[in-house]
Protein backbone atom coordinates (compact mmCIF):
# COMPACT_ATOMS: atom_id res chain seq x y z
CA UNK A 1 0.00 0.00 0.00
CA UNK A 2 1.26 3.36 -0.94
CA UNK A 3 -0.28 6.56 0.87
CA UNK A 4 2.97 8.24 1.15
CA UNK A 5 3.00 10.60 -1.92
CA UNK A 6 0.83 12.67 -4.23
CA UNK A 7 2.68 13.54 -7.13
CA UNK A 8 1.00 15.29 -10.10
CA UNK A 9 2.72 16.73 -13.11
CA UNK A 10 1.41 19.06 -15.95
CA UNK A 11 2.91 21.27 -18.69
CA UNK A 12 1.79 25.10 -18.64
CA UNK A 13 2.19 27.14 -21.35
CA UNK A 14 4.17 29.98 -19.67
CA UNK A 15 7.49 31.09 -18.48
CA UNK A 16 9.12 29.25 -15.63
CA UNK A 17 9.75 32.58 -14.21
CA UNK A 18 5.68 33.14 -14.09
CA UNK A 19 4.60 29.67 -13.11
CA UNK A 20 7.84 30.23 -10.17
CA UNK A 21 5.49 33.05 -9.28
CA UNK A 22 1.95 31.85 -9.52
CA UNK A 23 2.96 28.64 -7.06
CA UNK A 24 4.86 31.12 -4.79
CA UNK A 25 3.54 34.60 -4.25
CA UNK A 26 1.07 34.53 -0.91
CA UNK A 27 -0.90 36.74 -3.54
CA UNK A 28 -1.30 34.64 -6.06
CA UNK A 29 -1.74 31.48 -3.90
CA UNK A 30 -4.61 33.00 -2.54
CA UNK A 31 -5.65 32.42 -6.43
CA UNK A 32 -5.60 29.37 -6.44
CA UNK A 33 -5.67 27.74 -2.73
CA UNK A 34 -6.46 29.35 0.43
CA UNK A 35 -8.62 32.63 1.10
CA UNK A 36 -6.12 34.36 2.87
CA UNK A 37 -2.10 33.50 2.97
CA UNK A 38 0.72 35.54 5.18
CA UNK A 39 4.24 34.53 4.53
CA UNK A 40 7.69 35.87 2.57
CA UNK A 41 8.40 33.47 -0.23
CA UNK A 42 11.97 33.04 1.16
CA UNK A 43 13.05 29.99 2.93
CA UNK A 44 12.68 29.54 6.46
CA UNK A 45 9.33 32.05 6.27
CA UNK A 46 6.75 31.00 8.66
CA UNK A 47 3.46 32.23 8.33
CA UNK A 48 -0.14 31.27 8.10
CA UNK A 49 -3.09 30.11 5.26
CA UNK A 50 -6.53 30.60 6.10
CA UNK A 51 -9.86 28.52 4.35
CA UNK A 52 -12.66 30.89 5.59
CA UNK A 53 -15.65 28.14 6.17
CA UNK A 54 -18.73 29.78 7.31
CA UNK A 55 -20.43 26.79 8.88
CA UNK A 56 -17.00 25.97 10.71
CA UNK A 57 -15.45 29.34 11.41
CA UNK A 58 -11.96 30.04 9.84
CA UNK A 59 -9.45 27.13 9.47
CA UNK A 60 -5.92 28.61 10.01
CA UNK A 61 -3.25 26.53 9.25
CA UNK A 62 1.07 26.72 9.75
CA UNK A 63 2.62 27.49 6.26
CA UNK A 64 6.92 26.99 6.64
CA UNK A 65 8.73 27.95 3.55
CA UNK A 66 11.36 25.35 3.30
CA UNK A 67 13.52 25.93 0.22
CA UNK A 68 12.99 28.83 -2.55
CA UNK A 69 15.19 28.81 -5.92
CA UNK A 70 13.71 31.12 -8.70
CA UNK A 71 12.46 29.87 -11.15
CA UNK A 72 13.11 26.00 -10.68
CA UNK A 73 12.19 24.74 -6.92
CA UNK A 74 10.01 25.66 -4.08
CA UNK A 75 9.04 23.69 -1.26
CA UNK A 76 6.70 24.37 1.68
CA UNK A 77 5.55 22.90 4.83
CA UNK A 78 1.88 23.14 5.90
CA UNK A 79 -0.90 22.04 8.66
CA UNK A 80 1.13 23.05 11.72
CA UNK A 81 -0.23 24.88 14.18
CA UNK A 82 0.83 27.65 13.71
CA UNK A 83 2.49 28.26 16.80
CA UNK A 84 4.58 25.35 16.40
CA UNK A 85 7.44 24.71 14.07
CA UNK A 86 6.87 22.53 11.27
CA UNK A 87 8.49 19.06 11.66
CA UNK A 88 7.87 15.83 10.31
CA UNK A 89 5.13 14.32 12.01
CA UNK A 90 2.43 17.62 12.04
CA UNK A 91 2.60 18.83 8.85
CA UNK A 92 2.71 18.03 5.08
CA UNK A 93 5.52 18.73 2.62
CA UNK A 94 4.58 20.21 -0.83
CA UNK A 95 7.19 20.81 -3.30
CA UNK A 96 7.12 22.62 -6.66
CA UNK A 97 9.66 21.61 -9.20
CA UNK A 98 9.68 23.76 -12.38
CA UNK A 99 11.62 22.90 -15.79
CA UNK A 100 12.05 24.67 -18.50
CA UNK A 101 10.57 23.04 -21.79
CA UNK A 102 9.47 24.03 -25.36
CA UNK A 103 6.81 26.60 -24.75
CA UNK A 104 6.62 26.33 -21.43
CA UNK A 105 7.28 25.22 -18.19
CA UNK A 106 6.95 21.28 -16.98
CA UNK A 107 5.62 21.68 -13.60
CA UNK A 108 5.99 18.22 -11.21
CA UNK A 109 3.71 18.53 -7.95
CA UNK A 110 4.73 16.81 -5.41
CA UNK A 111 2.86 16.38 -1.35
CA UNK A 112 4.36 14.13 0.95
CA UNK A 113 4.68 12.78 4.87
CA UNK A 114 1.18 11.19 5.27
CA UNK A 115 2.76 8.16 6.39
CA UNK A 116 4.17 10.33 9.24
CA UNK A 117 1.19 12.28 9.97
CA UNK A 118 -1.38 12.44 12.97
CA UNK A 119 -4.22 11.30 10.88
CA UNK A 120 -6.34 14.12 12.27
CA UNK A 121 -4.24 16.42 9.18
CA UNK A 122 -4.99 13.53 6.59
CA UNK A 123 -8.77 13.93 7.09
CA UNK A 124 -8.28 17.82 7.25
CA UNK A 125 -6.94 17.79 3.71
CA UNK A 126 -9.57 15.71 2.73
CA UNK A 127 -12.10 18.23 3.94
CA UNK A 128 -10.22 21.18 2.21
CA UNK A 129 -10.26 18.74 -1.25
CA UNK A 130 -14.13 18.61 -0.38
CA UNK A 131 -14.54 21.94 -0.17
CA UNK A 132 -12.69 22.30 -3.73
CA UNK A 133 -15.14 19.97 -5.57
CA UNK A 134 -17.76 22.33 -4.14
CA UNK A 135 -16.16 25.34 -5.37
CA UNK A 136 -15.90 23.69 -8.87
CA UNK A 137 -19.12 22.99 -9.02
CA UNK A 138 -20.38 26.26 -8.59
CA UNK A 139 -18.36 28.52 -9.73
CA UNK A 140 -18.45 27.69 -13.61
CA UNK A 141 -22.40 28.41 -12.94
CA UNK A 142 -21.57 32.19 -11.68
CA UNK A 143 -20.96 33.54 -15.02
CA UNK A 144 -24.51 32.77 -16.52
CA UNK A 145 -26.22 33.30 -13.08
CA UNK A 146 -24.62 36.81 -12.89
CA UNK A 147 -25.57 37.40 -16.85
CA UNK A 148 -29.60 36.74 -15.87
CA UNK A 149 -29.17 39.24 -13.23
CA UNK A 150 -27.79 42.00 -15.40
CA UNK A 151 -30.54 41.96 -17.95
CA UNK A 152 -33.06 42.74 -15.77
CA UNK A 153 -34.47 46.39 -15.87
CA UNK B 1 -20.17 24.17 2.50
CA UNK B 2 -20.94 20.50 3.29
CA UNK B 3 -20.72 18.10 6.47
CA UNK B 4 -17.33 17.33 7.52
CA UNK B 5 -17.01 13.99 5.50
CA UNK B 6 -14.97 12.10 7.85
CA UNK B 7 -17.26 10.58 10.24
CA UNK B 8 -16.17 9.99 13.91
CA UNK B 9 -15.50 6.14 13.44
CA UNK B 10 -13.33 7.05 10.74
CA UNK B 11 -10.62 8.71 12.91
CA UNK B 12 -10.45 4.84 14.50
CA UNK B 13 -10.22 3.94 11.43
CA UNK B 14 -7.12 6.53 10.41
CA UNK B 15 -5.51 5.97 13.84
CA UNK B 16 -5.76 2.29 13.48
CA UNK B 17 -4.02 2.44 9.99
CA UNK B 18 -1.59 4.85 10.96
CA UNK B 19 0.30 2.54 12.68
CA UNK B 20 3.23 1.12 10.73
CA UNK B 21 3.07 -2.40 11.94
CA UNK B 22 -0.30 -2.85 11.23
CA UNK B 23 0.10 -1.06 7.95
CA UNK B 24 2.68 -3.90 7.03
CA UNK B 25 0.33 -6.55 8.44
CA UNK B 26 -2.08 -5.68 5.94
CA UNK B 27 0.53 -5.56 3.35
CA UNK B 28 1.25 -9.48 4.27
CA UNK B 29 -2.77 -10.07 4.59
CA UNK B 30 -3.20 -8.68 1.22
CA UNK B 31 -0.14 -10.79 -0.37
CA UNK B 32 -1.07 -14.08 1.23
CA UNK B 33 -4.96 -13.58 1.59
CA UNK B 34 -5.39 -15.30 4.62
CA UNK B 35 -3.21 -14.87 8.03
CA UNK B 36 -2.84 -15.89 11.78
CA UNK B 37 -0.77 -13.97 14.59
CA UNK B 38 0.81 -16.82 14.61
CA UNK B 39 2.10 -17.28 11.33
CA UNK B 40 1.99 -12.95 10.78
CA UNK B 41 4.64 -12.84 14.15
CA UNK B 42 7.07 -14.96 11.88
CA UNK B 43 7.49 -12.47 9.29
CA UNK B 44 7.09 -9.34 11.45
CA UNK B 45 9.83 -8.43 14.47
CA UNK B 46 7.28 -8.23 17.04
CA UNK B 47 5.85 -11.15 19.26
CA UNK B 48 2.76 -13.05 18.60
CA UNK B 49 0.92 -11.00 21.42
CA UNK B 50 1.89 -7.62 20.02
CA UNK B 51 0.27 -8.94 16.40
CA UNK B 52 -2.95 -10.05 17.90
CA UNK B 53 -3.19 -6.61 19.75
CA UNK B 54 -2.50 -5.24 16.39
CA UNK B 55 -5.27 -7.87 14.77
CA UNK B 56 -7.65 -6.57 17.63
CA UNK B 57 -7.66 -2.82 16.84
CA UNK B 58 -8.07 -3.59 12.77
CA UNK B 59 -10.75 -5.94 13.39
CA UNK B 60 -12.36 -3.27 15.51
CA UNK B 61 -12.62 -0.90 13.17
CA UNK B 62 -13.58 -3.06 9.89
CA UNK B 63 -10.27 -3.63 8.15
CA UNK B 64 -9.87 -7.30 8.77
CA UNK B 65 -12.62 -10.28 9.28
CA UNK B 66 -11.54 -13.03 11.95
CA UNK B 67 -12.74 -16.69 11.07
CA UNK B 68 -12.38 -19.17 14.20
CA UNK B 69 -9.62 -21.59 13.07
CA UNK B 70 -8.54 -24.29 16.04
CA UNK B 71 -7.27 -22.40 18.81
CA UNK B 72 -6.39 -19.14 16.72
CA UNK B 73 -8.09 -16.84 14.42
CA UNK B 74 -7.79 -16.46 10.73
CA UNK B 75 -7.74 -13.22 9.40
CA UNK B 76 -8.51 -11.83 5.75
CA UNK B 77 -8.65 -8.53 4.78
CA UNK B 78 -12.13 -6.52 4.64
CA UNK B 79 -11.72 -4.55 0.75
CA UNK B 80 -14.48 -3.08 0.77
CA UNK B 81 -13.49 -0.79 4.20
CA UNK B 82 -9.76 -0.70 2.96
CA UNK B 83 -11.40 0.79 -0.37
CA UNK B 84 -12.71 3.72 2.39
CA UNK B 85 -8.95 4.16 3.10
CA UNK B 86 -7.94 4.72 -0.26
CA UNK B 87 -10.65 6.61 -1.24
CA UNK B 88 -10.09 9.41 1.44
CA UNK B 89 -7.00 9.90 0.50
CA UNK B 90 -7.61 10.30 -3.25
CA UNK B 91 -10.13 12.66 -2.42
CA UNK B 92 -6.99 14.13 -0.84
CA UNK B 93 -5.11 14.07 -4.68
CA UNK B 94 -7.97 15.64 -6.47
CA UNK B 95 -7.61 18.54 -4.53
CA UNK B 96 -4.35 18.78 -6.17
CA UNK B 97 -6.16 18.38 -9.41
CA UNK B 98 -8.15 21.19 -8.96
CA UNK B 99 -5.48 23.49 -7.40
CA UNK B 100 -2.64 22.77 -10.56
CA UNK B 101 -5.61 23.13 -12.98
CA UNK B 102 -5.59 26.79 -11.56
CA UNK B 103 -2.02 27.42 -11.32
CA UNK B 104 -2.24 26.44 -15.07
CA UNK B 105 -5.08 28.76 -15.44
CA UNK B 106 -3.20 31.78 -13.77
CA UNK B 107 0.12 31.18 -14.48
CA UNK B 108 -1.01 31.33 -18.78
CA UNK B 109 -3.07 33.88 -18.69
CA UNK B 110 -0.08 36.26 -17.41
CA UNK B 111 1.84 34.63 -19.75
CA UNK B 112 -0.76 35.52 -22.69
CA UNK B 113 -0.98 39.16 -21.34
CA UNK B 114 2.85 39.38 -21.46
CA UNK B 115 2.77 38.34 -25.18
CA UNK B 116 0.60 40.91 -25.72
CA UNK B 117 2.67 43.95 -24.31
CA UNK B 118 5.69 42.91 -26.02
Amino acid sequence: MEYETIERELFIEATPEIVFDVVSSPDHLTQWWPDDAAYNPTPGSTGRIVFVDGDAGDIVAGFAVVDAQPPRLFSFRWTQPVDEPAEIGNSLLVTFELTATAGGTMLRMTETGFRDMNWDVVTLEAQFAEHEHGWDFFLPRLPSYVATLVTRP
Amino acid sequence: MTAPIVEKVDDELWSAIGDPTRRRMLDLLLLDGVGTATSLGQQLPVSRQAVAKHLAVLDRVGLVRATPAGREKKYRVHEARLADVVAQLASVGSGWDARLQRIKRIAETIQRQQNQAD
